[in-house]
């Protein structure tokens, strides 16, 4: 480490199985399941133990191992924020939807197999990326057709197409829900953002486009306190935009940090803030990787007196090279659950997953 | 692991081309003269001067044996515009070669070079008009004039027919809403049959299938024929009323002219580009004639154009009477209206065909969940159970969202591949909870791919700044 950092990443477990490279991993919002998925068409899912992360005996066992029925690559996975349903997005132009046989009825205990309950299907090519709304109501995806989709969640794991939004003049990399509103963001090979909303007499809509990465966007993540939004681009930077008005962002920061193309963000709460009696407001930490395999991990803040416009304060707190040897990451997560939000998540190109804890150097 | 640091490519590729390669191969009508010898080396292609290709052996050995240049001449590929329609791979450019095939320019150099009548090689010239083209005209007309009250559509196509025989030359002008009547009889005959189908089991017959879905939208024809084949056999086998009206104009009507089908030139206006690649499909040729049933198909906006190039004004009222059109009020009626949607009436139709048959009074009971342009109706009978369950259904979300309701009741499988294996899973799963016609949502959707139906097709008019932007 060549800078000194108040914070290092320290290795949990290496999670391996993936006979190709992994693509993507999210953390279950309520149960101790960490899912990850490759272009090997399968999702692997590890469980550990659920005490705390501080638990000297922290440890990862693989839970299961989905063939999946796609044909092909198995690129991004979403878990609703109940923790009950899990989506998977593939190259094969279809969503996924996972669930637990027998759950619903006898709890963890009677719990079965992991059954594809539906498939949502639109798209005409690749499906890149797919999100559950904060309500858990919504589902978005999106794909190299260049259109991003919004599906409603019916009973029955039936899904109803709400949009089809035709905004984007290119491949569309990432989709991402606005913690606690409505708002859909998404980004593009075309180097903008799109911000959605629904308009309850009409059709969802793009109200707002953010532009400043002169390269894709590959990654959205919107701060916890959906203040701002954060975006990871093959410009090697990360763009920080903040809401100036109601239906207004504008990008109010540019972080370098990467030798290469940032191919994943994501901004959770972090640790509670030592300072927070000096007035600060902490905006939790944001976390990035991609194709120099390095990942870093800012702290943000906001000054007590910032008004509209001004950007927040931000700090290099940890940084690991080499994350996955020689090879990229291709995806990076903040365990969202009480007591674990100092774990990250990898995903990289080695085929492996990795579990890193954030502790005081 | 099991690959090294070097770069490895995968099926992911960030760039945009067309999504798939051309699907269609060339013929090999005439197998390789000599017989094939085994391990024989490699060819190449080479093009002579004059552009033929030719297959020649790649160590120049084999030229001496076959073929003028020193080669197997090759045959040309040839892509008719059906081909590309089949294909989803560049329909953005069949549609750019479509519209060069079916344009005004087209139809304006057909008529300068048609010969006089006397001449056997002279074909009848005749024109159809849709009345959602007719309706474009005539609101584009009152929001560009002072008197916004739009004008009656007898006026609009009075004046409209006057500009087609006095401007254009032809001979017969006729309103598509005889063709619509037919088909509208003919759709509740369909229904019907495909009712009795299924009641009495005769549901493994998968071309009398329900729920049925109209099928005079070309687009949303165009889509389920590429995305969701498994669609087609709900997909009602009634003519399009542009269709009937071809067969109308080039069997019935010349025969009463005492003309061939092929001696005949059938324009057809119509609210949607589409209606062109509806005209071009092979279903539509008449093989012994060599001819089209629509020749060529124009849109409101190019048939509005034409106007503009040729100075019609559709704002003066035409004081000439229509001569040839009065003459053919006695073959054809003009301008039948039939209650309902703008899309062409079909679900009304049907409605009005189940109250008229129905033993018992049936109530009508409608559901708009969303937005207008997807709205439930059901007719109940006096115990309360539901007689007939039908929707109106417009724009590619909605369409998205008939797809999959019908997959899902039906139990087929929907979409292709993997998903349909799935699909198929869920299905047995939901199939405990009833009998075929109750898990089914449907009998009959009216299916229009474009928000709000035809009358706001891809062809027509833009209201406020169409006409003399």
């Amino acid at each position: 480490m060549d800078v000194d950092t108040p914070y290092k990443l320290t290795a949990v477990a290496e999670l391996t199985g993936h006979e190709d490279r992994a693509w993507n991993v999210a953390w279950n919002p309520t149960k101790p399941l960490l899912a990850s998925c490759s272009a090997d068409k399968s999702i692997r899912l590890w469980t550990y133990t659920p005490t705390s992360s501080d638990d000297p005996n922290l440890s990862f066992t693989l839970h299961a191992a989905i063939p999946t029925v796609h044909t092909k690559t198995v690129r991004a996975l979403a878990w609703s924020p109940s923790g009950t349903t899990l989506a998977s997005a593939s190259f094969d132009s279809n969503i996924g939807i996972w669930q637990r046989e027998g759950e619903e009825d006898g709890g963890e205990e009677a719990a079965g197999e992991w059954d594809c309950v539906a498939t949502v299907e639109g798209h005409e090519t690749e499906c890149k990326s797919v999100a559950w709304s904060a309500s858990g109501n919504l589902l978005a995806s999106c794909s190299r057709d260049k259109t991003v989709w919004v599906w409603e969640a019916e009973p029955d794991a039936d899904f109803e197409c709400m949009g089809v939004l035709m905004e984007h003049t290119q491949d569309v990399k990432c989709v991402a829900w606005h913690p606690t509103e409505d708002i859909l963001a998404s980004g593009s090979y075309d180097d903008t953002i799109k911000l959605y909303l629904d308009d309850p007499s009409e059709d969802w809509f793009c109200f707002a486009t953010l532009t400043g990465h002169t390269s894709t966007v590959w990654a959205l993540a919107w701060a916890p306190g959906g203040r701002y939004l954060a975006s990871a681009s093959d410009d090697c930077t990360i763009r920080i935009w903040k809401r100036v008005e109601t239906h207004k962002w504008e990008c109010v920061d540019v972080l370098k940090g990467h030798e290469r193309t940032v191919y994943t963000i994501s901004w959770g709460v972090g640790r509670p803030n030592t300072k927070e009696g000096e007035g600060t407001v902490n905006l939790g930490w944001l976390a990035s990787a991609g194709g120099d395999g390095r990942i870093n991990v800012w702290e943000f803040e906001d000054a007590p007196d910032a008004d509209a416009k001004t950007p927040p304060a931000h700090k290099l707190i940890a940084k690991m090279d080499n994350a996955h040897g020689v090879y990229d990451i291709n995806s990076i997560a903040w365990c969202p659950r009480k007591g674990y939000e100092d774990l990250l998540a990898t995903a990289g190109d080695d085929g492996s997953a990795r579990v890193w804890k954030v502790v005081p150097s | 692991m099991a690959f090294s640091g070097a770069l490895t490519l995968t099926d992911l590729n960030d760039y945009i081309t067309p999504a798939q390669a051309c699907i269609k191969p060339v013929e090999q009508t005439n197998k390789s003269d000599a017989p094939e010898v085994p391990g024989a080396a490699a060819t190449e292609i080479r093009i002579d001067s004059s552009g033929s290709y030719y297959e020649v052996a790649k160590d120049g050995g084999a030229a001496s044996s076959s073929g003028v240049s020193g080669g197997k001449k090759l045959e040309t590929a040839e892509i008719s515009l059906n081909d590309c329609l089949a294909c989803s791979g560049c329909i953005t450019s069949a549609e750019s070669v479509l519209i060069t095939l079916q344009s005004h320019t087209e139809v304006l150099s057909f008529l300068s070079s048609n010969p006089p009548p006397s001449s056997p090689e002279h074909k009848i010239p005749v024109i159809s008009i849709a009345p959602q083209s007719l309706a474009s005209l005539a609101a584009s007309l009152a929001s560009s004039s002072s008197s916004p009250e739009p004008l009656p559509l007898e006026e609009i196509l009075h004046r409209v027919s006057v500009f087609c025989r006095d401007t254009l030359g032809f001979e017969h002008v006729y309103d598509t809403t005889f063709a619509r009547h037919i088909a509208l009889l003919e759709h509740a005959q369909e229904f019907e049959e495909r009712k009795r189908a299924a009641a009495t089991g005769g549901v493994d017959a998968p071309r009398d299938a329900l729920p049925m879905l109209a099928s005079a939208c070309p687009g949303w024809i165009c889509y389920a024929e590429k995305a969701h084949p498994e669609m087609l056999p709900f997909i009602s086998r009634t003519k399009s009323p542009q269709q009937i009206m071809g067969t109308l104009v080039k069997e019935w009507l010349a025969a009463k002219w005492g003309k061939r089908p092929d001696q005949i030139y059938h324009v057809t206006v119509m609210p949607c580009y589409d209606k062109k690649l509806e005209a071009s499909r092979q279903d539509f040729f008449n093989e012994l004639f060599a001819t089209r049933d629509v020749d060529c198909v124009l849109t409101t906006g190019e048939f509005d154009r034409l106007m503009r190039d040729k100075a019609f004004d559709l704002s003066v009222p035409q004081l000439s009477p229509a001569p040839s059109t009065d003459v053919d009020a006695d073959l054809l009626p003009a301008l039948l209206t039939h209650p309902g949607s703008s899309s062409g009436s079909y679900l009304h139709t049907l409605l009005a065909h189940h109250v008229r048959t129905s033993p018992v009074p049936l109530t009508l009971t409608t559901k708009t969940p969303r937005n207008s342009d997807h709205t439930d109706y059901t007719l109940i009978d006096p115990a309360g159970a539901p007689v007939f369950r039908a929707a109106t259904c417009y724009g590619f979300r909605n369409l998205q969202n008939v797809v999959r309701k019908v997959a899902r009741g039906a139990g087929v499988q929907a979409g292709r591949g993997a998903a349909g294996r799935l699909a198929r899973v869920n299905v047995r799963r939901k199939g405990k909870e009833g009998d075929a016609a109750s898990a089914r949502a449907y009998d009959y959707v009216e299916v229009m791919a474009c928000p709000g139906g035809c009358v706001n097709g891809g062809g027509q008019l833009r209201r406020g700044f169409g006409r003399f932007a």
